[in-house]
């Protein structure tokens, strides 16, 4: 079986626009979380939201403008993951080089603009000579779920096996988990990973706010609204953006010398067969178990786990029980947080944001608190980094767990690389 | 007006040599592009009278003076012999 190795990374969320820019983000608690625009806030004035600060299409070539939002996430962090390990375009082994990626509602915002455009034109007496049916030719190739995956392949010219996850918020992670696998049993030799979401759209909103999951508004600060893990969470908040891997063999990586940031050390998933949207402690305990035996790590050797964390009552609570039920004595020397207090659920693209996050924290030996956090859920107990970040820290591995709706479960480990 | 709408597309779009548009035999295969390309040229059209073009693929084979004079006949046909004003105000991209 092949080592695989991690030597790109890229991020364009609502932290940063690069990935450097996103860590120190996270490592200062810079909440990026506000209230949502006007043309949502009208009708729904306690949704906050988690952007990404630019316009993606300020940074991409013209001629991916109107594509979906996701895709030309996908495009930007693609592009700083790639140009991070040193991609040839098209690479030499073109054929043996993959795209994967991880992506809850594909092409939400080209579907809620076709809706918005026909009621707008049906209302509109001033657009009342016109068929409000017309509709944009490439609707149907930019909403369709596989969109970004496609867009990849064609830009880097990667002709290896590309395949797209939809597994709400474990979607990336489970991509990156399945790449791992390719390329651990030699099915593929590289590639990329991508995880990206763009959802912050007016129809998605309504729905998101009738599931009775997101935080409400803090009265005296919005961006100190999500509060995983503190006694006084009221759940989370949707968040987009994207995040990408670069992934390879070791022989592969080794011939060509670019940086590594990690190894990937193990992937496990599990699935609750329980509840539709209500977590189980026997699912998440598989995932990280199964994550931990491939590594052949035991609980003790990982230091920092970036837990799912979404703030919502039950979702904490659980994963807590789970994280103590797998690591035993040495829970309480695990350093455990949520970014998600700041950069929001970004679902789709939640996994590989957070996993490139616990890579970033391994290699820096800086750990990103959990913000907000003043005072924990007493059923909360674990060293959740609460408000600060911690420096000079020792990380020899690192775990990333994302839990999603639907009882799919996925815990991604990974270790410092030693030759 | 159609054709400033239709080159518009065709130069800043689809990326098309404006040098090409001095060709007075310039054919609509010499602008490459591909059936995707030309349908999203013509939703340039279709989202300025509201209507959608019949039958695409048969402006792949003529000159582009002469797509754009059926294109023009296609609209007027569709608003009783007139062509329309561009409205300013387009209901989206």
């Amino acid at each position: 079986m092949n080592r695989v190795l991690i030597t790109g990374l890229g991020m364009i969320c609502p932290l940063g626009t690069d990935k450097n820019s996103s860590f120190a983000s996270a490592l200062e608690a810079r909440s990026a979380i506000r209230p949502a625009p006007a043309d949502i806030a009208t009708r729904l004035p306690n949704v906050l939201v988690a952007p990404v600060a630019i316009d993606p299409e300020s940074v991409l070539d013209k001629k991916y403008s109107g594509l979906d939002r996701a895709t030309q996430f996908a495009l930007v962090a693609a592009h700083e993951a790639m140009t991070d390990a040193r991609i040839t375009t098209p690479p030499r082994d073109a054929t043996r080089f993959g795209v994967f990626v991880g992506i809850g509602f594909g092409g939400a915002q080209t579907v809620d603009g076709l809706y918005s455009r026909f009621f707008k034109m049906l209302h509109d007496p001033t657009q009342a000579h016109k068929n409000p049916t017309v509709m944009h030719p490439l609707s149907v190739p930019r909403m369709m779920a596989n969109a970004a995956a496609a867009t990849v392949s064609m830009r880097y010219g990667l002709r290896g096996q590309s395949s797209t996850y939809s597994v709400a918020c474990a979607s990336s992670a489970v991509a990156i988990g399945d790449a791992f696998r390719a390329i651990r049993h030699g099915y593929l030799d590289a590639a990329v990973v991508i995880g990206t979401e763009a959802m912050l759209t007016p129809g998605s909103l309504m729905a998101w706010n009738a599931l009775r999951v997101m935080a409400k508004p803090d009265p005296t600060d919005p961006a100190q609204s999500c509060r995983p893990f503190a006694h006084d969470r009221s759940g989370f908040v949707l968040g987009e953006g994207a995040a990408a891997l670069v992934m390879e063999s070791q022989a592969r990586a080794t011939s060509r010398g670019p940086t590594v940031f990690a190894e990937m050390g193990g992937y496990g998933c599990s699935s609750d067969a329980e509840h539709l949207t209500a977590p189980s402690v026997d699912g998440q305990v598989a995932a990280m178990r199964q994550a931990l035996y491939e590594a052949n790590l035991a609980p003790e050797q990982v230091q920092y786990l970036n837990a799912h964390g979404t703030a919502t009552d039950a979702g904490d609570v659980t994963e807590t029980q789970s994280i103590r039920t797998v690591f035993g004595r040495s829970a309480d020397k695990l350093a455990v947080s949520s970014t998600k207090a700041i950069h929001g659920h970004l679902i789709g693209a939640g996994g590989a944001l957070e996993f490139a996050l616990s890579i970033m924290a391994m290699n820096s030996g800086s750990l990103p608190p959990t913000a907000h956090l003043q005072k924990a859920d007493p059923r909360c107990d674990l060293d959740f980094v609460p408000l600060h970040a911690r420096h000079g820290c020792s990380i020899e591995a690192v775990m990333s767990n994302s839990f999603a709706f639907g009882g799919s479960n996925a815990s991604l480990l990974a270790r410092r690389y030693t030759p | 007006m159609l054709e400033g709408i239709i080159k518009s597309y065709l130069i800043d779009r689809a990326g098309v040599d404006p040098a090409k548009f001095d060709r007075p035999d310039l054919h609509v295969s010499d602008l490459e592009l591909d059936s995707l390309g030309l349908i999203e040229m013509l939703f340039e059209v279709e989202d300025q009278f509201g209507f959608q073009i019949p039958e695409p693929m048969r402006f792949l084979t003529m000159g582009f003076a002469e797509m754009v004079a059926a294109i023009e006949a296609t609209v007027r046909d569709h608003h009783d012999g007139q062509l329309p004003a561009i409205n300013a105000t387009r209901a989206s991209d």
